[in-house]
C-alpha cells in the first residue's frame, strides 16, 4: 500500500476472491507473484480460474515457480509486461459476464492493466488491485504522450521527446499514470531540483 | 425551503393524443411560450401536476419516450389503472388544448454509455423510456438489444413502433402466446463489459436481478427503474413546527404533494422512497407512522425519528415534523 498525500493516487486493495465470480482471472507482474499466490490459496477448490503472470521486474522479483505450485492450472507467463498486457486485451475480448480480475504489481503495471480494464467497464465491484514491491511512478509525458516508467526523481528528460519534465503531484486515473508537464517551459533552462519523488 | 407558489413546474399544453392502445395513451406536450423545454437524456421521467379537486393536487412521474435532440416538445406515455388515485384516469380525460404544470426531467435511469453492449429488458408500460435510451445509444453507434414483453398482441402497440423504429434490435414477446421470457437466456454468456437495464413491474424486476446475479454479473452492470404505485391511506394533519403551518394530506395524497401544492419546495428527486432526498425529521406523532420506504433503516423506522414524505404517511390524527 502506498502512503502520499497526493489524493488522486489510487487506493489500492488486498486481494480476495469475489464469492460471486464464474471465472477468476488472476493477473500480475514481478512482486505481485506473492499476493497472486496467497490469493490462489484462498480461491475456493473447483473455481474456474485462469493465471497470467510477467516476469518483468524493476527489482527482480520473480514467483514463477511459487506460482506454478499454488495455481490449479496453467500459469501463462510472458517475458514483458506490454506482452501481458496485449494478451489480456485479447483474453478480456473474448470473456463473459461473471468474470473477475485481480491485479498484483507495481503501480506502473496497475496502472497499464487498468487501461485494459476500463476498455471493458470493469467496476470496482469486478476488479481487484494489490500494490507489490517498488514505489516508483509511471509518468505521462503531456506533451508527446509518451510513457516513461520507473520514474524515481522529480525532474527527468521524457524518453518520447526528450523534454526536462516535471512530475506533477496527480495521477490521472484516465491515463493509468502521474503527469509529466516541461519543467522550463516559462524559462530555458530554469528547472526546480531534481530531488527524489516522495513516493 | 421555498414557498414559490410555481413550485418548480413548467406549464405546457397537450398539443396531440393518441389513443395507441384501449388503456394506453400517448401525450404530446409542448411549451406554452413558444420555446424550448429543458434538455434531457434518455431514461429521464418528469412529474405531471394532477388536480383532481380542491384539495387533491397529486404529482405522477411518467418517463419520457419522446426524442431526447429535440425538446420542442416531449412526448409521455399514460396506462389508465383502474383503482389507485385516479392521476392516470384524469390523463385519460384530457384532450388537446388542455394546459398542464410538469417538473424538470430528472434521470435517475441513465445509460452507462462506456458499455460493449446494452441489454434492456422491458415489460408492458416499462417500454417508454427506451425510446430516448436507443436513440442515444443508436447516434453513439453502440450495440444494443432490447427484449419487450407484452401480455397480447393488442397490448404491443408501443413495442411494434419500437420494433419499426428501431429494428431488428427489437424483440417483442407476446407472453399470452408464446410464454414468458427466459431471462437466463438473454443473460447468459454475455460480452464482458456488457450493461443490462430493467424497466417493468416489481416482480421482473425482482426476476432479472436475481437471473443476473445467479450469472456473476456485478451489480454495477445491472440497472433498474420502478415507479412505485402510491398508497393512499387515511387523512391527517401535517404540522410544519418551524413555519408554524398545518396542512391536510387527503387520504390520497402523499405528504410532499400536499407541501408543493402550498408552494413550499422540500428537496426530492425519484419520489418513491429509494432516493433518500426528501428525508424529514418527526418531532411528534400521535398515530403510528406508515414508512413505504426503502430508504430509512429498520431501527429509524422502528424509531419513527424521520420518515420520507413522498410515500409514507401517518395513519390519522396529527404527524408534527422538523420542517
Amino acid at each position: 500500500m502506498l502512503i502520499t498525500g497526493i489524493k488522486s493516487r489510487p487506493v489500492y486493495d488486498r486481494l480476495a476472491p469475489f464469492s460471486d465470480a464464474l471465472l477468476h482471472l488472476v493477473v500480475g507482474q514481478g512482486s505481485g507473484g506473492s499476493a497472486m499466490a496467497r490469493l490462489l490459496a484462498d480461491i475456493p477448490a473447483g473455481a474456474e480460474v485462469e493465471v497470467m503472470y510477467s516476469t518483468e521486474s524493476f527489482t527482480g522479483q520473480n514467483h514463477a515457480e511459487g506460482l506454478a505450485t499454488a495455481s490449479p492450472g496453467h500459469v501463462c507467463r510472458f517475458a514483458s509486461n506490454a506482452d501481458l498486457e496485449q494478451a489480456l486485451q485479447v483474453r478480456l475480448a473474448r470473456a463473459f459476464m461473471g468474470t473477475r480480475l485481480y491485479l498484483a504489481g507495481s503501480e506502473s503495471f496497475i496502472g497499464l492493466a487498468m487501461k485494459v480494464a476500463r476498455q471493458f467497464d470493469l467496476n470496482a465491484d469486478e476488479v481487484l488491485r494489490e500494490h507489490c514491491g517498488s514505489l516508483v511512478r509511471r509518468v505521462w509525458c503531456v506533451h508527446c504522450d509518451a510513457y516513461n516508467e520507473n520514474i524515481t526523481q522529480r525532474v527527468f528528460s521524457c524518453a518520447g521527446c526528450g523534454k526536462p519534465l516535471v512530475v506533477r503531484d496527480h495521477y490521472s486515473r484516465l491515463m493509468g499514470a502521474f503527469m509529466g508537464v516541461q519543467g522550463d517551459a516559462e524559462v530555458p533552462g530554469e528547472l526546480p531540483d531534481a530531488s527524489d519523488l516522495d513516493t | 425551503m421555498s414557498t414559490d407558489t410555481a413550485v418548480g413546474l413548467i406549464p405546457v399544453t397537450v398539443t396531440a393524443i393518441d389513443d395507441v392502445t384501449p388503456d394506453i395513451r400517448v401525450l404530446r406536450l409542448s411549451p406554452e411560450d413558444g420555446h424550448y423545454l429543458p434538455g434531457f437524456s434518455g431514461g429521464s421521467h418528469i412529474t405531471v401536476g394532477i388536480d383532481l379537486d380542491a384539495e387533491t393536487h397529486l404529482r405522477n412521474a411518467y418517463s419520457l419516450m419522446s426524442s431526447p435532440y429535440d425538446t420542442s416538445h416531449y412526448e409521455i406515455a399514460v396506462r389508465r389503472v383502474e383503482g389507485g388515485r385516479g392521476g392516470s384516469r384524469f390523463i385519460h380525460t384530457l384532450r388537446a388544448g388542455d394546459r398542464l404544470g410538469i417538473s424538470s426531467p430528472v434521470n435517475l435511469f441513465p445509460i452507462q454509455i462506456h458499455g460493449k453492449l446494452h441489454i434492456f429488458i422491458a415489460g408492458g408500460i416499462g417500454i417508454t423510456p427506451l425510446f430516448p435510451q436507443l436513440e442515444e445509444l443508436e447516434r453513439a453507434g453502440a450495440a444494443f438489444e432490447a427484449h419487450v414483453s407484452c401480455r397480447h398482441p393488442e397490448d404491443a402497440a408501443l413495442a411494434h413502433r419500437l420494433a419499426q423504429r428501431f429494428g431488428s434490435n427489437v424483440h417483442v414477446r407476446h407472453t399470452s402466446q408464446s410464454g414468458r421470457q427466459n431471462f437466463g437466456s438473454v443473460l447468459a454468456r454475455r460480452p464482458l463489459g456488457s450493461h443490462v437495464y430493467i424497466c417493468g413491474p416489481a416482480a421482473m424486476i425482482a426476476e432479472v436481478r436475481a437471473t443476473a446475479c445467479a450469472l456473476g454479473w456485478s451489480g454495477s452492470h445491472v440497472h433498474y427503474e420502478e415507479f412505485v404505485e402510491q398508497k393512499t391511506g387515511k387523512a391527517f394533519d401535517l404540522k410544519l413546527a418551524r413555519s408554524g403551518i398545518t396542512l391536510r394530506v387527503p387520504a390520497q395524497v402523499s405528504p410532499l404533494e400536499v407541501l408543493e401544492a402550498n408552494g413550499i419546495a422540500i428537496p426530492y428527486l425519484c419520489r418513491g422512497g429509494a432516493c433518500g432526498q426528501c428525508e424529514t425529521r418527526v418531532l411528534q406523532s400521535d398515530s403510528a407512522l406508515e414508512h413505504n420506504d426503502v430508504w430509512l433503516s429498520d431501527e429509524t423506522k422502528a424509531r419513527n425519528s424521520h420518515f420520507m414524505p413522498c410515500i409514507s404517511r401517518a395513519d390519522g390524527g396529527m404527524l408534527i415534523v422538523d420542517l
